[in-house]
């Protein structure tokens, strides 16, 4: 039981949704964007977070966009992960999305929520930031386009009142050879100790990271050693380990020092793997 | 196709209004006028209450009243009465209830209680057993000498965090030092959950003419009944307990806790209906969970693996409060040498305060940790002496003639054929190809065997009751008070009537809940003891109404009693069965043509209790604390991952001597059942506290249960050696598939990572830490 009060708005244009934030926020109602919910609803029936007005974006016909259009694939902010993993068009992605979660949430977490929210691990984000992609945004200044790497550091560095309407993807990339790797405490499907995903271009691989520390990252640096032939794959290890030993983080789910050591044998593993591919 | 009685799958009664969801469980009945109440609970493990501003909760809309502890002096306990249903002064544990808000919605509650504010002191928490009776420890209950003692045989020290202390001496312990061999081991298992798929719930309301009425999803609504009506100083017959069905219990639901606030909440609104039901969160902490452990245990040996003497220290974690936690430990104390032949016993069995969530049963009642210290041990030796594991078992097993820890002979009876149970789960999960089998890859697959020994620790007047009515076209129907919680009691107790009556188990009917105004009283739907128990009055019952229909068919026949029997419906000679009458024409007396009537309507009357259940010697632990034990024997295979320290379930076993199976099925799917918690428990399942004693996995987002896909494949089988007294040999084997399997787990990985798991779960990351020392 969510047990406060609060104001349910349902645009069904991108400007419908800035007004009615705009004007929400003016009137000190602190109103949210709301997609799935799963966040936002936990969240909110144990007390904490409060607001008093939800935004819907799930009617916005851009944010519910999922097909081609100049050589890039679009997937709308409102889209579910299931209904992404079930069109079957980029398979890292489907990877990346499917052990997020439970079949049942899968159908309401969206793709905008997984990557916007306050969950840190957004591993929705992980096939964006390695393709390169592309991430429109609506805000008050209007709609506008920026390449993910510049707008997510940690998070997406969003404004109050912005919100997604959909990602583009350079469609070459889609089906180029990928890996995706989710290390748990124990189970199938929880938050992870690490994901990697990662894809090979022009002979090199390119890999981001979830759950190591405290938020989704691509690292040049790393992929810089991840692809050093002068080391064998045992250095190449250990070596990216020790470059990303500071703020691992350490939680219920596992130690900072554990997850050091999953990750120096998955990078072992991914090398092997992805040798020949 | 008609199906009779014992021995053949049936299925259960109640299945259809089940898996249509038709089935009503306790909160889905829906009233317009209810009321609802909700709880504020306690953000501190240990803390004096300073203050509880109520002023913007009672100001909201739709709020009828808000108890704190200022409002009652009750103290609860079955055992020892230590519990303030809402505290008093202080808190003890983390999601402790401190305020209880009733209002006209649940929304309104949920707001109101949103808005109550407390402030704690916070004094130093005590977050382990050997820590609480550590010198110069914080008390939790200063007033410990004081409490009420519900019970004659437990007895907790003043001044101290010990609620309860069982000592078993048996024998010399002298014997120890000179055996061939000895060792030590220290064991640590931390608390978990009981999560039942259906939260606690409760209502409750006061009619007019001061009858209280309580809907429950509980095991023991006639305990219920009973600690209201003493609680509240109410005359027991006017007040009447429901339980419809019960969507998972697993002991959780068998302590009293959300009924007595149901009813403190309609006594502050004039007697208006209020219901409570917990959150997920609530069910977790605020409500009871399984009991913690720790224990230091020393066996000795000869050369030849038979076990001479033992010393052991259990200490109970029994949480803040005390409710059924000294009969966890005297649990532990009584069966604690496992199914095994230890001649000289020194064991030390205590119940401890922690401020952590208090404790209750759970299924298999302190079995699952107890058996995890000792067959650890087994294993432990067996290493040591270099004994095939399965065969040391073999070698210890108890036999008739010899005695347990508490000094009952054993008899075929009364505990079975272990060494079959043995025998024959190694050919399940094929031992003999080899428990340690190099795969390649850096992967390993292993097995591990554990051995079980249950009995019941229920009080020495524990009873059961059934009354037997027949329907005008003779069949019957069985009224008994177990609940309908998931091992399927309802439907076993109508295989043993069809049995006795000889009648198509479609023409029993049972009442599926249970209305303690109508039905005819049974302890609790606990311990295992329901077949035995109910099972027992069930076949009094059924001889009572065949008495009378024999009786007065005898009349009517003219013949002796003794020359008719029974069977599909029919009263009938037994040397010329064409001579016969239906029951039709008897179950409501018998009408001649000319319209005279005898004799009716037949009423079939049962009752059973305990007997010869003693209360155990103070000093010595001498005593019978159950009519039986059940046992059995379990392996678990899994596939270890040597370069990861990861491990993945193959298989797992059970065998248990369960004396006649009644329902093979539900038989084979309870055990099944008990197989994955008990997996869960051995593999993720625990409860994790910060620094200060607070609660951190509070819900299933961080509490990780078992699911599909991550399960062995199951092989269940049953050996069968009558139990005389059990109603057709059946023994109890409700909770018993759970008991062995962290142990065998753990044996399993031992073996696979060689190093030695003396706790549990068992994570990868355990894994790691033991094998690498942690670092990188």
């Amino acid at each position: 039981m969510i047990p406060f009060d609060f104001e349910y708005y349902q645009p069904s244009t991108v400007a419908e949704a800035i007004d009615a934030f705009t004007m929400l926020d003016e009137k000190g109602k602190d109103p949210v964007y709301y997609g799935g919910g799963s966040e936002l609803i936990s969240m909110a029936r144990l007390g904490n977070r409060n607001f008093g007005a939800v935004v819907d974006i799930k009617e916005i016909p851009e944010c519910k966009v999922l097909g081609y259009a100049n050589d890039n694939l679009h997937l709308g902010s409102a889209l579910t992960l299931s209904e992404i993993i079930e069109s079957k068009q980029f398979p890292l992605m489907e990877k990346s999305a499917g052990r997020i979660a439970d079949h049942t949430m899968q159908c309401k977490i969206t793709l905008g929520g997984n990557i916007a929210g306050t969950i840190i691990y957004r591993e929705a984000v992980l096939p964006l930031l390695l393709t390169d992609s592309k991430i429109t945004i609506a805000s008050r200044r209007g709609v506008n386009d920026y390449w993910i790497r510049h707008l997510f550091h940690k998070r997406l560095n969003l404004q109050k009142g912005d919100f997604i309407v959909k990602v583009s993807i350079p469609q070459n990339l889609l089906q180029i050879p990928y890996f995706h790797i989710k290390k748990t405490t124990n189970e199938k499907i929880d938050y992870p100790l690490l994901t990697t995903a990662g894809l090979k271009t022009e002979g090199k691989l390119k890999i981001a990271f979830s759950g190591l520390k405290a938020y989704p990252f691509r690292d040049d640096d790393v992929e810089k050693v991840l692809n050093d032939e002068h080391l064998d794959f045992q250095e190449r290890a250990q070596k990216i380990a020790i470059a990303l030993s500071h703020d691992i983080l350490n939680d219920l789910w596992g130690s900072a020092a554990y997850r050091k050591f999953v990750l120096v044998n998955t990078i072992e593993n991914i090398l092997q793997t992805m040798k020949d591919a | 196709m008609p199906k009779t009685g014992v021995g053949v799958t049936v299925i259960r009664k109640g299945a259809y209004s089940k898996v249509t969801g038709e089935a009503k469980y306790s909160d889905d009945f829906v009233l317009p006028s209810i009321l609802t109440a909700k709880i504020v609970t306690s953000t501190q493990a240990h803390a004096r209450i300073k203050k509880i501003d109520l002023s913007k909760a009672l100001a909201q809309t739709g709020v009828k009243a808000i108890l704190t502890g200022k409002d009652h002096s009750l103290l609860c306990g079955p055992i020892i009465k230590d519990r303030p249903p809402l505290a008093k002064e202080k808190v003890r544990y983390y999601g402790e209830p401190v305020a209880l808000v009733v209002a006209n919605s649940e929304y309104q509650a949920a707001h109101a209680a949103s808005l109550i504010k407390v402030e704690y002191e916070a004094l130093p928490a005590v977050l382990s057993p050997s820590e609480a009776i550590a010198p110069g420890a914080t008390l939790l209950h200063e007033n410990l000498g004081d409490y009420q003692i519900a019970v004659l045989d437990n007895y907790p020290k003043a001044k101290t965090n010990i609620c309860g202390h069982i000592k078993i001496r048996k024998g010399d312990i002298g014997v120890l030092e000179d055996c061939d061999v000895v060792i030590e081991g220290h064991f640590s298992l931390p608390q978990s959950d009981h999560v039942a798929m259906e939260p606690r719930t409760a209502r409750a309301k006061i009619d007019a003419d001061e009858n209280v009425f309580i809907k429950t999803s509980s095991q023991s609504p006639f305990e219920v009944k009973k600690m209201i009506a003493e609680l509240f100083a109410l005359d027991p017959g006017k007040v009447i307990v429901e339980v419809p069905f019960v969507g998972g219990g697993f002991g959780g639901k068998s302590a009293v806790q959300l009924e007595t606030l149901a009813l403190m909440a309609s006594k502050a609104v004039g007697g208006a209906e209020v219901r409570i039901t917990n959150s997920r969160e609530n069910d977790f902490v605020s409500s009871p969970c399984r009991m913690g452990l720790e224990a230091t245990i020393k066996l000795g040996a000869t050369k030849e693996g038979l076990l001479k003497a033992a010393q052991m220290t259990y200490l109970v974690d029994t949480g803040a409060y005390s409710d059924i936690g000294p009969r966890l430990a005297k649990a532990v104390a009584v069966d604690c040498s496992g199914p095994y032949y230890i001649e000289n016993i020194f064991c030390d069995s205590l119940c401890v305060y922690t401020n952590h969530p208090y404790v209750t049963a759970f299924r298999s009642f302190s079995h699952e940790s107890s058996t995890f210290c000792i067959e650890r041990m087994m294993d432990k030796l067996a290493h040591k002496l270099k004994i095939e594991p399965a065969e040391l078992r073999r070698r210890n097993s108890l036999m008739p003639g010899f005695t347990s820890p508490t000094q009952v002979r054993i008899t075929n009876s009364n505990f079975g054929d272990l060494l079959s149970c043995i025998d024959r789960v190694k050919e399940l999960i094929g031992w003999n190809e080899g428990i340690y089998i190099d795969a390649g890859n850096d992967v390993v697959r292993a097995k591990g065997i554990a051995c079980l020994w249950k009995t019941s620790n229920s009080p020495p007047d524990a009873h059961s009751s059934a009354f037997i009515t027949f329907n005008q076209d003779g069949s019957v129907n069985l009224n008994c008070g177990c609940v309908e919680c998931g091992p399927g009691m309802k439907t076993t107790a109508a295989q043993i009537l069809s049995e006795k009556l000889q009648m198509d188990i479609k023409r029993v009917n049972v009442n599926m809940d249970v209305n303690t105004k109508y039905n005819p009283e049974h302890w609790k739907t606990v311990a295992s003891m329901t077949t035995y128990m109910l099972g027992n009055a069930v076949l009094q019952a059924a001889e009572d109404a065949i008495r009378q229909l024999k009786s007065l068919a005898a009349v009517i026949i003219k013949c002796h009693p003794e020359d008719l029997e029974i069977g599909e419906e029919r009263v009938y000679l037994k040397q010329d069965p064409t001579i016969f009458l239906p029951f039709a024409e008897l179950v409501h007396g018998h009408r001649y043509p000319n319209g005279n009537s005898i004799e009716g309507p037949v009423l079939g009357r049962g009752s059973f209790i305990m007997s010869n259940i003693d209360l155990l010697d103070k000093e010595t632990g001498k005593g019978k604390s159950g009519p039986a034990w059940t046992v059995g024997a379990q392996a678990v295979e899994i596939e270890f991952d040597k370069k990861e320290y990861t491990y993945r379930f193959l298989k797992a076993a059970t065998v248990i001597d369960a004396g006649k199976v009644i329902n093979p099925k539900i038989a084979e799917g309870l055990v099944k059942g008990g197989m994955c918690m008990g997996l869960g428990l051995g593999s993720r399942e625990h409860f994790t506290y910060d620094q200060e004693g607070r609660f951190e996995d509070t819900s299933l987002r961080s509490y990780k249960v078992m699911h599909f896909g991550q399960t062995p494949q199951y092989l269940v089988s049953f050996v069968e050696t009558p139990q005389i007294d059990a109603p057709y040999h059946a023994r109890g084997i409700g909770e018993h598939g759970i008991i062995g399997i962290p142990a065998a787990l753990a044996n399993a990985l031992s073996l696979a990572a060689q190093v030695e798991f003396d706790q549990f779960p068992i994570t990868p990351e355990l894994i790691w830490q033991l094998k690498t020392g942690g670092g990188v």
